[in-house]
């Protein structure tokens, strides 16, 4: 089973990513210790020409490592098969305690590795180094966060065992089980779909609005965080229901497979990117008052509430789309 | 205008084969005046316009051009500064062979973007002012010595920089030759413009329009 190609690009990617990572870190602490750009010492200068080898190296790996948590979803979903009461990547993610720690670490990771691409992005905006402490501060809280994530989907491959029942979909994300995916499922879909049409328009609103005057990123950010839960529970409690056709299947990751078109990838895609968007434009507008700094931000600002706007448009788009033309219906 | 705060340079650091070009140089040079470094091989001439032209980076010290920071701007911005600052002219003039002359001139302006119609304008009048004119679609393999350094002066000028940095640029030209360079250089100081030469050559050093000669020695400043 660990030498499926996919377990193996997986677990390498985070070998890679975690080994740099751990070198990147050395420097970063150079970075806070000694970076002056008042100096002209050799110290300085040799920081200043590493930071474009590292942080372009560092940018490469932390896109790779945020592709990697599409993949290992798609691992997890095609590894159903090969388990004894796994239906989707539920199943697979039940198989032993690793797997739901290891998607909440991706996740993590995810939205930490993009934050730092913003934050490295906005920096070479900049005559002078503005940001350059901030964005290799921010690398040392990442550097953990990959580890105990590559540690824990390395636990994860390793503990698979095709000769354990799994549970799946049906018992995780049923109204009559226990915890938090229970309760989602359970939710009236009246409510989680009023919570999604009210936090949906209120996002493309400020978005918009941000987009066009530049103003309110940090409003925009809260509240397409605010949007984005909101989102994900009316996925479970109410969406999945409507493409399945039916009331009781309630399987975020069923969405995944062939059978649904994969149009889970075209929810969670544009949903996802529309929320990092919108907290990258309220990271940004934190800077405005760098005077290096002005104009990017101005123009980054409009450009992140666009793409914002963007994604969470497609993702609400698709979500009438399927409500419409769904043969079940859950409200009279 | 341009301020140079103990300036070195060290190749292969930390190798059997270091070489220590410059060090610690400080020195400013000011604007619209012809300053010409003089100093025999491996003096670290080349290495200074280089520094100074940002077109390398010190090993430690700072440039500053008009009181702000140049060496250590990222590279980005460098490259910005660069290619509306400074006009460079090299010793092998560096043009480019199989292309036509109004071609190589208005090569350094494409990353700028600019109209191409009013580039291609400004590289005629350009070629006639130095007395080109008639040989814009010819080859450069086809011009003389003479001729190729006044198309080395032209581009150096497309993107109308503040400052010309020439690094030896009569080392292959008669006395006729060096003269009519000399005479160009006297007049683009006329116009305004900041001119560092690099140069044995005594007829440069001593022309009347030179205002500062700068001598180095083993990467050193020995008199200025």
């Amino acid at each position: 089973m660990f030498f499926n190609p996919a377990i193996l690009a997986l677990v390498g990617v985070n070998a890679l990513v975690s080994g740099l990572l751990l070198l990147a870190a050395g420097f970063a602490l150079q970075v806070l210790r000694y970076w002056d750009l008042a100096s002209g010492s050799e110290r300085q200068l040799r920081l200043e020409r590493r930071t474009y080898l590292i942080s372009t190296i560092l940018g490469l790996l932390l896109v790779a490592e945020s592709l990697s948590l599409w993949l290992f979803v798609h691992t997890a979903e095609s590894l159903h098969s090969q388990f004894v009461g796994a239906m989707c990547a539920t199943g697979v993610l039940n198989q032993n305690p690793w797997g739901w720690p290891t998607l909440f670490l991706k996740l993590g990771v995810f939205a930490a590795g993009a934050l730092w691409l913003v934050l490295n992005w906005l920096d070479q905006q900049g005559y002078d180094y503005p940001l350059v402490r901030v964005k290799y501060a921010w690398l040392l809280p990442i550097l953990p966060l990959v580890l105990v994530e590559g540690w824990s989907q390395l636990e994860f491959f390793l503990a698979l065992d095709p000769e354990v029942i799994t549970s799946c979909c049906g018992a995780l994300f049923s109204s009559q089980s226990q915890g938090l995916a229970a309760e989602v499922a359970g939710l009236e879909p009246r409510t989680s779909l009023v919570a999604l049409v009210v936090s949906g328009g209120l996002v493309m609103v400020l978005a918009g609005v941000v987009a066009r005057r530049g103003r309110g990123a940090l409003w925009l950010a809260a509240v397409a965080a605010v949007a984005l839960i909101l989102a994900l529970i009316a996925l479970v409690s109410s969406l999945a229901v409507y493409i399945y056709e039916h009331p009781q299947h309630h399987c975020p990751f069923c969405l995944l497979k062939s059978q649904y078109h994969f149009i889970g990838y075209a929810l969670y895609l544009p949903l996802l990117v529309g929320a990092v968007a919108a907290l990258a434009a309220g990271l940004v507008s934190l800077w405005r008052q760098i005077p290096s700094l002005e104009a990017a931000v101005a123009s980054a600002i409009r450009r992140f509430a666009r793409l914002a706007w963007l994604g969470f448009g497609l993702f609400y788009g698709l979500a009438i789309l399927i409500i419409v033309r769904s043969h079940l219906s859950l409200l009279e | 205008m341009i301020q140079l705060i103990e300036i070195t340079k060290v190749y292969n650091q930390g190798r059997p084969n270091e070489l220590w070009a410059l060090r610690g140089i400080d020195l400013s040079l000011e604007a619209n005046r012809i300053a010409v470094i003089q100093g025999p091989s491996g003096s670290g001439k080349t290495s200074l316009l280089s520094i100074i032209g940002c077109l390398s980076r010190p090993t430690s010290g700072r440039v500053l051009l008009h009181g702000k920071l140049l060496s250590g701007l990222p590279e980005r911005f460098l490259t910005q500064v660069r290619r509306h600052t400074f006009g460079f002219i090299f010793q092998q003039f560096h043009l480019i062979r199989g292309i036509r002359l109004v071609e190589n001139l208005m090569l350094p302006a494409y990353p700028l973007g600019p109209d191409y119609a009013g580039l291609k304008a400004k590289a005629r009048g350009l070629l006639e002012r130095f007395g080109l004119a008639g040989k814009e679609d010819s080859p450069v393999e086809w011009l003389s010595g003479g001729e190729r350094q006044r198309a080395a002066i032209c581009r150096a000028l497309i993107n109308d920089p503040e400052i010309l940095i020439a690094d030896e640029p009569t080392a292959n030209l008669d006395s006729r030759l060096t003269a009519e360079f000399m005479g160009l250089v006297a007049d683009l100081k006329a116009e305004g413009k900041t001119l560092i030469l690099s140069s044995h050559d005594p007829r440069v050093a001593q022309h009347q329009a030179v205002d500062r000669v700068i001598r180095m020695g083993d990467g050193l400043l020995v008199e200025d």
